[in-house]
């Protein structure tokens, strides 16, 4: 909608090098989840070979490895597994879901997922379920608030677990905006014009330009599909570049 | 209740800061909101004095006084001796009833200004979710209104109104805002079940909160802040209608 490609608005290398960059600063994220999808998939596929179905306390064993990772990237703010109702045989839902604190240390949390005490039982429609179990993808949601575990302005990037080709949830971590923003506005202040960062639906995620900033909504491009077909494009002198290997755009004023 | 239990706790805070009655009346709206909710079981022993208090953050005076009122409403009783301590005891009345007693600890002039603070934060909210939702955001807010319009209990009526006005602070993209809602409705607890009983204010509710949705979305900032204002502003002023019953 309204957004220009070609030759015309090819990016400054620069803008390319900090579009290429900036999906550098999740690494340590990706690295959780996929370790934490690997651990849960061979955890799962353990217990279905033992003829039965899992019970929460077999997800007790991802444990050393959520804490350690925790521990080790301090980008990462919580991370665990989320199963899809129904996969347990001794609870209807379950997040296997730890929290690192201001004071560095480890907890569980602790939800109340029965519907009939709590409103906030069912997780299913949340983005960091919902896109990874409809695509089969890793995905990264928000930015949003995150009232359900943390109460913090967070990005989550997530990606399914499955078993004998069925879903059986998702593999995740948390990222508070305020890191995020700490780890890639040095490369957008590196740009000689002002710079924001947005996600598909133009919801700003870090900006180095004070007429947009985070949480608020940057109007008029599509991109969704701007990042669909993964090249620069304008829009009313604008300057958007897909990042690599993240679903955020470049925008530069 | 016998007298020797519970005088020393109460002489003694007769001469604790003026605040303790405050700090009483907020332990004794947690604890009963969690047995109301059934977050504590009938029956359940409750954590030891000390390990309550520093759980609460309150001296033991403080909790010892709220334990007190509670036990006077029979929500706690209390055993001595091998296997003693306090313990969950849900009375053999009505939830209604026991809304109503919730409802008695609070004077009119607090409920007034909890609607004040509950209006100011979702009025806020609304506006800057006007401003700033995309139409995939508003999509809890949807579901939220729908699941209220057909839920046929209150207890479930009152957590869908709760869970409407967080789902609103974070439309707004303010994690500051939500928190401040999220602790308003753990203050508030089940009192909202009162009002939201009667099924024509429920459908009264569920139409604003479609309102407030179809501003939000349509970018009217003031008319979506004027209308979740009236909404959560109705919903005091019936509970101080209610209150001026007891």
């Amino acid at each position: 909608m309204g957004v220009r490609s070609g030759l015309a608005a090819v990016a400054t290398e620069p803008e390319r090098r900090v579009a290429a960059q900036v999906g550098g600063a999740l690494g340590a994220v990706f690295e959780t989840v996929a370790a934490t999808r690997a651990e849960t998939t061979a955890l799962l596929r353990r217990v279905a070979a033992e003829g039965r179905r899992p019970v929460s306390r077999d997800l007790a064993a991802l444990r050393p490895g959520l804490h350690a990772r925790l521990a080790r990237d301090a980008i990462v703010s919580g991370a665990g597994f989320v199963a899809t109702p129904g996969l347990l045989a001794d609870a209807p839902a379950w997040l296997e879901w730890w929290q690192s604190g201001a004071d560095g240390v480890v907890r569980p949390l602790l939800l109340d997922l029965d519907p009939g005490r709590s409103a906030y039982s069912d997780y299913t429609h949340w983005d960091w379920f919902a896109l990874p179990r409809d695509t089969g993808r890793r995905a990264v949601a928000g930015p949003y608030v995150d009232y359900l575990c943390s109460a913090e302005y967070s990005l989550t990037v997530s990606e399914p677990v499955g078993v004998q080709g069925r879903f059986a949830g998702v593999a995740a971590a948390d990222v508070y905006l305020r890191h995020f923003e700490a780890a890639v506005l040095p490369l957008l202040r590196g740009l000689p014009r002002p710079a924001h960062l947005v996600n598909a639906h133009g919801r700003v995620a870090a900006s180095a330009d004070a007429a947009h900033l985070a949480g608020s909504l940057t109007r008029g491009p599509d991109f969704g599909e701007l990042l669909d077909t993964a090249r620069p494009g304008t829009h009313d002198g604008l300057r958007l570049i897909p990042c690599r290997g993240v679903p955020l755009v470049l925008v530069v004023a | 209740m016998s007298r020797p239990e519970t005088d020393g706790g109460a002489r003694r805070a007769v001469f604790s800061p003026v605040d303790t009655r405050a700090r009483v009346d907020a332990v004794v709206r947690r604890i009963g909101d969690a047995i109301e909710l059934g977050l504590l079981a009938d029956g359940e022993q409750l954590p030891g004095e000390s390990e309550l208090a520093g759980q609460l953050g309150v001296s033991t005076v403080t909790l010892r006084e709220a334990l007190m009122a509670l036990r006077q409403r029979g929500l706690v009783t209390t055993r001595r001796g091998r296997g003693g301590g306090s313990f969950v005891a849900l009375p053999d009345v009505p939830a209604d009833d026991r809304l109503k007693d919730r409802l008695h600890d609070w004077s009119t002039e607090e409920l007034r200004d909890l609607g004040d603070h509950w209006a100011a934060l979702s009025g806020a909210a609304a506006r800057l979710a006007a401003e700033r939702t995309g139409p995939a955001d508003l999509e809890p807010l949807r579901r939220t209104a729908r699941e209220l319009a057909r839920a046929t209990d209150a207890a479930a009526r009152g957590r869908l109104y709760g869970r409407f006005h967080v789902e609103l602070a974070a439309a707004a993209q303010s994690a500051r805002l939500t928190r401040e809602q999220v602790a308003l409705q753990s203050e508030v607890g089940a009192l909202p079940c009162l009002v939201l009983a009667e099924d024509a204010y429920r459908e009264e509710v569920a139409d604003r909160h479609r309102r407030v949705v179809a501003a939000v979305q349509d970018g009217a900032d003031e008319t979506a802040g004027a209308l979740a204002e009236r909404c959560v502003r109705e919903s005091a002023a019936r509970l101080v209608a209610v209150r001026l019953t007891l």
